[in-house]
């Protein structure tokens, strides 16, 4: 009874006043929260490169929800200036207008500035100095050798180096 | 100038739109996939190459997004809660329910909302569209006669929950799958991305080298 006492009133909101806020928050909300898990539970990527990518997709998602909000409810306080019987149309509109903005202006920007640092700091918090012991060390550097008695030379994956990845450019919903 | 902008604010077809999950959701997609490829390739910090990389990639994934959300997500929902909302027996409960036999279908619902919000001497003018005629007789006398027609808040929430529930799971969910399968052979095709070679293992390589 509870159950349905609180759809029909979910309803009657949703009926009243369909706020344009309500539904791309919503989309943002999930996106953040099944994209990274889509990306952890892809086998054929490196494991280093999934949890890059999956912390830049949840970040986003994180800065686009708030902006949304934000700009979705700023937007219809200018409204005040317009006349009376033009206030509740032009509040519409303006929450409208700010959602817009938010889409297309502010979350890529505020992405492109906040997401790099984020990212770098969240990583370097994971990551632990490594203990090195004489053991260890003298292993690491004895070069490998192939039974020819040349030695073994591995060729560096792009993945290796992150800076080598094209990662320039507003990349907010991209695959 | 500011004539201008204040028609725009208060224009109330904007409004509709803004009050309609799907129809907001599509201008707003719309725009992502103008907006954002221009934004990147007006970046002064990136080679041409990364730029045309980036742009094409962006332009390629919203416009996959609208397509998906057009073809499958809005049609779908909208009339399979439209579908389930008539004949459900959970829906059944809510008594003010029971309006809903007087709708055809999601788009009569919205359509009506979207007369309602209009003066009354615009809504005689427009219900003498055809677009109109099969709206129910009752529903017309309410939008010809009275000054404040009801709105059925309840049938109209139920639409845009229907929206809402479709526009989650399309576009955070189906979308992106779909165009993570689409947009690597379209950029492929478009000679922007490199078929991934297989890895060679380099001991064996450099033994048969030596």
């Amino acid at each position: 009874m509870a159950k349905e006492h609180l759809l029909k009133q979910l309803c009657i909101s949703l009926g009243k006043n369909n706020k344009p806020t309500y539904a791309v928050m919503a989309i943002a909300a999930v996106k953040g929260i099944c994209r990274p898990a889509f990306t952890i539970m892809d086998k054929t990527e490196d494991p280093e490169t999934k949890k890059y990518t999956a912390l830049r997709e949840g970040l986003t998602e994180v800065i686009a929800i708030p902006t949304y909000y934000v700009l979705g409810e700023a937007a219809p306080k200018l409204a005040a200036k317009m006349p009376k019987e033009l206030q509740t149309m032009a509040k519409k509109n303006l929450m409208f207008l700010g959602v817009c903005i938010a889409a297309v202006f502010a979350i890529p920007a505020l992405c492109s500035i906040a997401i790099k640092p984020l990212t770098d700091k969240i990583q370097n918090n994971h990551k632990k100095p490594k203990s090195l012991d004489v053991n260890t060390l003298s292993l690491m550097s004895a070069p490998q050798v192939t039974s020819t008695g040349n030695p073994v030379i591995k060729p560096a994956k792009l993945s290796t180096f992150s800076s080598a990845k094209i990662m320039t450019g507003m990349k907010v919903g991209g695959v | 100038m500011i004539n201008a902008i204040q028609n725009v604010i208060t224009n109330p077809a904007i409004a509709s739109i803004a009050q309609n999950t799907n129809q907001a959701l599509i201008v707003e997609t719309t725009l992502k996939a103008i907006g954002r490829p221009s934004f990147i390739l007006m970046d002064g910090d990136i080679s041409k190459d990364t730029k045309k990389y980036a742009a094409t990639k962006e332009l390629l994934y919203q416009a996959t997004c609208l397509l998906v959300y057009m073809a499958l997500v809005v049609p779908v929902f909208k009339r399979g809660v439209f579908k389930l909302a008539k004949n459900s027996e959970f829906f059944k409960k809510f008594d003010d329910i029971k309006i809903l036999e007087k709708f055809n279908s999601a788009d009569e619902v919205l359509d009506y909302h979207k007369l309602t919000e209009r003066s009354l001497p615009e809504r005689q003018k427009a219900i003498k569209k055809d677009k109109y005629k099969n709206l129910h007789h009752d529903l017309l006398k309410n939008l010809e006669n009275a000054n404040e027609p009801e709105k059925y808040p309840l049938v109209k929430g139920v639409v845009e929950l229907g929206n809402i529930t479709g526009s989650v799971l399309g576009l955070a969910i189906l979308a992106p799958q779909v165009s993570h399968a689409i947009i690597h052979p379209a950029l492929r095709f478009l000679g922007l991305e490199k078929k991934r070679e297989p890895e060679i293992k380099s001991e064996n390589k450099l033994d048969t080298q030596v």
